[in-house]
């Protein structure tokens, strides 16, 4: 994907970078309230500090002040970051008005973003809800449930979150499910992303594939294993006679010449081999294995047996 | 931007065309014009010199024949071609051999085949991206129809061993066809089929990675092979790919093959500043992994990761001073997940994300080099500073 992003985005990422005077970025000294969203599983990652002026009486009425933050991710997303402290830095906000910001107003202060990293402006918007919800906690106020912040609430209204990395609840996914007739778990990823980044919502209980199993029945994702020939009984006498013959026959043999053989697997009769010790370096090694080892193998277990040098 | 400031280290994305290679094409768009297919006379120049260039080609690749190779549009035609010929001429069997970290042109390919009833097995690989051997004996059955393994890794250039990797598979089951994607090393390695790599049924590579124009591609195809075309049409390349030959992109390949052969030598100097740059990137940062360094690896080619930052904004930063390198990391997909090879290779997260590749080629110079060394150390430094992984004050990453 090419870059498509704004001068502003351009702007705003390079002025990070070089830690030019008046941007945002850092550790705040002990902060009001602290908000965190993404990890670095998903591969972008927000901090958010708040330096709030406390109100004497009425914490409705704290503003916040500064506002800093720390990011791992993208150029966008160290964009959006800064875009989003500026704003709330500019408008002497009330924690509850800066719930106001939404993604689409940092999509919008950046003059857009490419549809891949709305994510990136989606980040800033979380974190900075869960700065609020710290604040919240702290000046024991009650947030107005219509915002939508703080993952308490989102449970609530939104169902429980299954997939952290790309924020799907079990209602959204069960939902896909049923409508696309999702079947397996790639479908799932193909369709909503989930379980597309660390993977760790795949086979967690209550995860997606508890999830297919409720909707499509508890059949539906299973794979048919393959059966290999190897398992019957026939074959696994047939691997010991071998064994038994190269460590009772071949390998003395080898051995008395300074050589050894190392067996790495043994499969349908096939016995995959190295000539280790003296043999290894030996002309006569290849002849060795076909004349003499194969041979033996031939003639004292089973006349279509092959050995392979790997 | 300044084309001609351009530092290009991304030569295994693509490669600039040798001015050679053009002047060896002009007179196939002008003079030449004509369809080698056609009777008259004009046309037999055109003709006479597609069949040149295919000698010259089957003697880069150490083919036994010339007709072994088949003209396609692109590396990844060729393996297209290459994997359902195959599935198509042995219908009995529907089992597919590959690895975790081949490139999309494969894994897709593969992925896209599971759709449609056939079973794949995708070799894993160490932290090193190393392929156990066990493990591809393991899975060979007696319904395998082809084994399907890179030569280099695009990301990390580590090399897989496709001789023994071919003779374990054809000594095993004969019938079993070896295809490999030979597209980062044709060029960079000597491949000679006949005496290196008798096992190989099957090899795809393409010319704009060795200097050659994009658009034109390889397949390999030993005589005797069960393998049915996919383009049907007209006679063209003795019925295995029908499509009026691409004529002036043929001769420039042909061009840039024999000119690669030539410059075997200098893989050399491209892995003196390759190491260099590994030595002082060591040296001067902390927290960092080289990518399948344990490995023998093309020479061309590092994979970095630098922990706590993300990699496209270090390409973004590069960029500023004009350096091109590319990210198999996250964001530049589009999706958030990192490069499937990096994640086979068990790379962990906080490494993953900040990893870039650079790869070098024939026209990189000591300045290159030194412009790299000295930009990058501080753009990592101040990506550090902003990440909420790291703490700058004692140069150590945070928890996660």
């Amino acid at each position: 994907m090419a870059w498509e992003y704004t001068d502003k985005t351009k702007q705003l990422f390079i002025d990070a970078l070089s830690n030019k005077a008046g941007t945002h970025l850092g550790v705040m000294e002990n902060p009001d309230a602290i908000g965190e969203d993404g990890s670095i599983v998903c591969g972008d990652a927000m901090k958010i500090f708040l330096k709030i002026n406390k109100h004497s009486s009425d914490p409705l009425q704290d503003r916040i002040s500064a506002v800093k933050y720390q990011t791992f991710g993208c150029t966008s997303a160290i964009a959006s970051s800064e875009a989003l402290c500026a704003m709330i830095e500019a408008k002497n906000l009330t924690p509850i008005e800066a719930l106001k910001i939404t993604n689409q107003d940092i999509v919008d202060y950046l003059g857009g973003l490419p549809e891949q990293k709305i994510h990136c402006s989606v980040m800033g918007a979380e974190a900075l809800g869960a700065a609020v919800s710290d604040w919240a906690k702290k000046r024991n106020v009650n947030l107005p449930k219509a915002t939508g912040h703080g993952d308490l609430q989102k449970e609530e209204e939104e169902g429980r979150l299954v997939c952290r990395c790309f924020h799907h609840s079990d209602l959204f996914l069960k939902k896909k499910i049923k409508e696309m007739k999702l079947r397996t778990v790639e479908d799932v990823v193909n369709a909503t992303k989930a379980g597309g980044g660390c993977g760790s919502c795949i086979d967690a209980p209550g995860g997606i594939r508890d999830l297919l199993r409720e909707i499509n029945g508890k059949d539906a994702d299973s794979e048919a294993p393959y059966h290999c020939a190897d398992s019957n009984t026939t074959h696994c006498n047939l691997n010991e006679q071998i064994e038994r013959v190269i460590a009772n026959t071949v390998r003395p043999a080898l051995q008395s010449h300074g050589g050894d053989i190392e067996i790495i697997k043994i499969k349908d009769k096939t016995v995959y081999c190295t000539l280790t010790g003296a043999c290894s370096s030996c002309l006569g090694a290849q002849f060795t294995l076909k004349n003499s080892v194969e041979k033996q193998l031939q003639d004292l277990v089973d006349n279509t047996i092959k050995v392979i040098d790997i | 931007m300044n084309l001609n400031e351009t530092i290009y280290l991304d030569n295994n994305a693509t490669t600039k065309i040798d001015p050679t290679v053009v002047t060896a094409m002009q007179p196939f768009f002008t003079d030449y014009f004509f369809n080698p297919s056609s009777l008259y006379p004009q046309a037999q120049t055109s003709r006479y010199a597609i069949e040149t260039a295919r000698a010259q080609i089957a003697s880069f690749l150490g083919a036994n024949k010339d007709n072994e190779i088949i003209f396609t549009g692109s590396a990844t035609e060729s393996n297209n071609s290459a994997i359902r010929g195959v599935l198509q001429a042995n219908p009995s069997r529907k089992h597919i051999i590959t690895t975790s970290v081949e490139h999309p042109a494969i894994f897709e390919l593969c992925k896209d085949l599971e759709r449609f009833g056939y079973s794949v097995t995708y070799l894993a690989v160490n932290e090193n991206g190393e392929l156990d051997i066990k493990e591809l004996i393991n899975a060979i059955r007696p319904d395998t129809a082809i084994v399907s393994i890179m030569h280099a890794n695009n990301e990390t250039g580590v090399i897989f061993p496709i001789e023994q990797i071919s003779r374990i598979v054809k000594l095993t089951d004969n019938q079993i066809i070896f295809h490999t994607d030979a597209t980062q090393t044709a060029g960079k390695l000597t491949i000679n089929l006949k005496a290196n790599f008798p096992y190989i049924d099957l090899l795809s590579f393409s010319g704009h990675k060795l200097h050659a124009p994009k658009g034109i591609g390889v397949l390999y195809c030993k005589a005797g092979t069960r393998w049915r075309p996919s383009m049907i049409g007209g006679h063209q390349e003795h019925g295995k790919r029908a499509g009026t030959e691409n004529v002036p992109y043929i001769i420039g390949l042909a061009q840039a093959c024999k000119l690669a052969q030539e410059h075997l030598q200098t893989e050399n100097q491209i892995q003196d500043m390759r190491d260099r740059l590994e030595i002082f990137l060591k040296e001067q940062i902390k927290a960092i992994k080289i990518n399948g360094s344990g490995n023998k690896r093309l020479s061309s080619t590092t994979n970095v990761s630098f922990q706590g930052i993300e990699g496209e904004s270090i390409i973004y930063a590069l960029n500023e001073h004009n350096i091109c390198a590319s990210t198999g990391s996250a964001c530049s997909s589009g999706s958030l997940a990192p490069s499937h090879v990096l994640q086979a290779m068990k790379v962990p997260f906080s490494f993953a994300h900040g990893s870039i590749r650079f790869s070098f080629g024939r026209y990189n110079s000591e300045n290159d080099l030194q412009k790299v060394m000295q930009v990058l150390p501080n753009i990592v430094k101040s990506l550090r500073k902003i990440s909420p992984f790291w703490d700058s004050n004692n140069e150590t990453p945070t928890g996660f």
